[in-house]
């Protein structure tokens, strides 16, 4: 009986200690997900040249590299091979596109090393060669104040229009986080019919809101303005509740980016606080 | 940031940039020896380097200097075969100077 009680007690015991270490660790990822880490969700490949990868700002060492005031994670871009240095454990390219050149490090997988010597007949890796083209897929990274990218994968470049397709794609992404959406920039160029021309003569970006220039707010801001100036409604503008559900966004980004607007007299407050509509003068 | 970068251009830009670093990709359209001419929007005279070779109609990528007389004195040429969609690269000569602050540093 005695011995019973004391196990069963224990085992209790036990069973609230497991209950609060999972507690604790649920905690523990909750406040990783509110300090922004963990990217794992958001995780975007975008296209960059060159000059945008060494122009990109490190708010503080550690963090995530910005472009455009948008985080990067995965990134792609192209250049022509103007040096290959061999090292025990990485191969380091310098890759140049015409607008900067930068250090490429492809880690060496040993165990890879080992498999692709023994098939090396029947495998024909394309080669990287000097003076040739690649595309890289990578991420960002410093290390004592240099810059390099840690390449996942390098690969030769066969169709070289790939390369001027790089490049205008490179500019739309810029474009897009710079000026915003397309579709705006559609309708009130009136004329702009095609996505080639937006491609990259969207110089009519700039008056997309109302003929005013637009200031350099955030997209979330773009997207809020955009729902606004879109959206049916009386003289009182939107909820912000309203904003969120048609926006797809939710009520702290909503108000964030309405702060946003606010500081720009984008828009004004109407019945209360958290209900906005279009300022137009 | 102190990156040597060659800014795209082709004919119509060569005054603006003597004496400069550049790239310009366009066709072969004769081929004289140590000269050589290609269309660019317009055509460029070029001079070549002992390892540059070009190859009659095929579209080449240059890397030169823009001399003073507007000819380019090579200083790499790489073969970009004969599939190049022109229209599309003038397009990224367009992109380089209307939107330069992603393609290079420029002084004004």
């Amino acid at each position: 009986m005695d011995y019973g009680g004391g196990y069963s007690t224990t085992s209790y015991g036990a069973q609230g200690g497991a209950g609060g270490g999972g507690f604790m660790g649920g905690s523990q990822s909750g406040s990783q997900g509110a300090a922004g880490k963990g990217t794992y969700g958001k995780d975007t490949l975008r296209p960059v040249t060159i000059k945008q990868v060494l122009d990109a700002q490190q708010p503080h060492p550690d963090a995530d590299f910005k472009i455009d005031e948008v985080e990067i994670t995965q990134i792609s871009f192209v250049g022509q091979i103007r040096n290959i240095s061999t090292q025990t454990t990485n191969i380091t390219y310098k890759l140049d596109d015409g607008t900067g050149t930068v250090e490429v490090k492809l880690w060496v997988d040993a165990d890879e090393m080992n498999s692709m010597d023994t098939s090396e007949g029947t495998v024909s890796k394309p080669k990287l060669v000097e003076n040739e083209w690649a595309r890289v897929w990578g991420r960002l990274k410093a290390f004592n104040n240099r810059r390099h990218v840690g390449a996942h994968v390098i690969r030769p470049i066969t169709d070289k229009m790939d390369i001027t397709y790089h490049l205008l794609e490179a500019t739309y992404v810029h474009l897009y986080f710079t000026k915003g959406f397309l579709n705006s920039i559609k309708q009130e160029g009136g004329t702009a019919n095609g996505n080639q021309e937006v491609g990259y003569g969207g110089g009519g970006a700039d008056t997309s809101m109302n003929g005013r220039s637009m200031p350099n707010v955030s997209q979330n801001a773009r997207t809020v303005y955009k729902v606004l100036r879109e959206s049916p409604q009386n003289n009182e503008g939107l909820h912000v509740q309203n904003i969120a559900s048609r926006a797809s966004m939710n009520v702290n980004e909503v108000l964030k980016a309405g702060d946003e607007l606010l500081s720009h007299s984008m828009i004004f407050t109407t019945v209360d606080d958290n209900t906005w509509a279009i300022l137009e003068f | 940031m102190a990156s040597e970068s060659t800014p795209r251009i082709n004919a119509k830009y060569l005054d603006s940039f003597t004496n400069q670093t550049v790239r310009i990709l366009g066709k072969v359209v004769s081929l004289r020896g140590e000269t050589a001419t290609i269309d660019a929007n317009g055509s460029i005279n070029l001079h070549l380097n002992r390892d540059a070779h070009l190859s009659l109609n095929n579209a080449v990528e240059i890397v030169g200097k823009v001399q003073p007389d507007l000819s380019i004195k090579v200083l790499q040429a790489t073969d970009f075969g004969s599939n190049i969609d022109f229209n599309a690269v003038e397009a990224v000569v367009d992109a380089t100077h209307r939107y330069k602050e992603i393609f290079y540093e420029s002084n004004d």
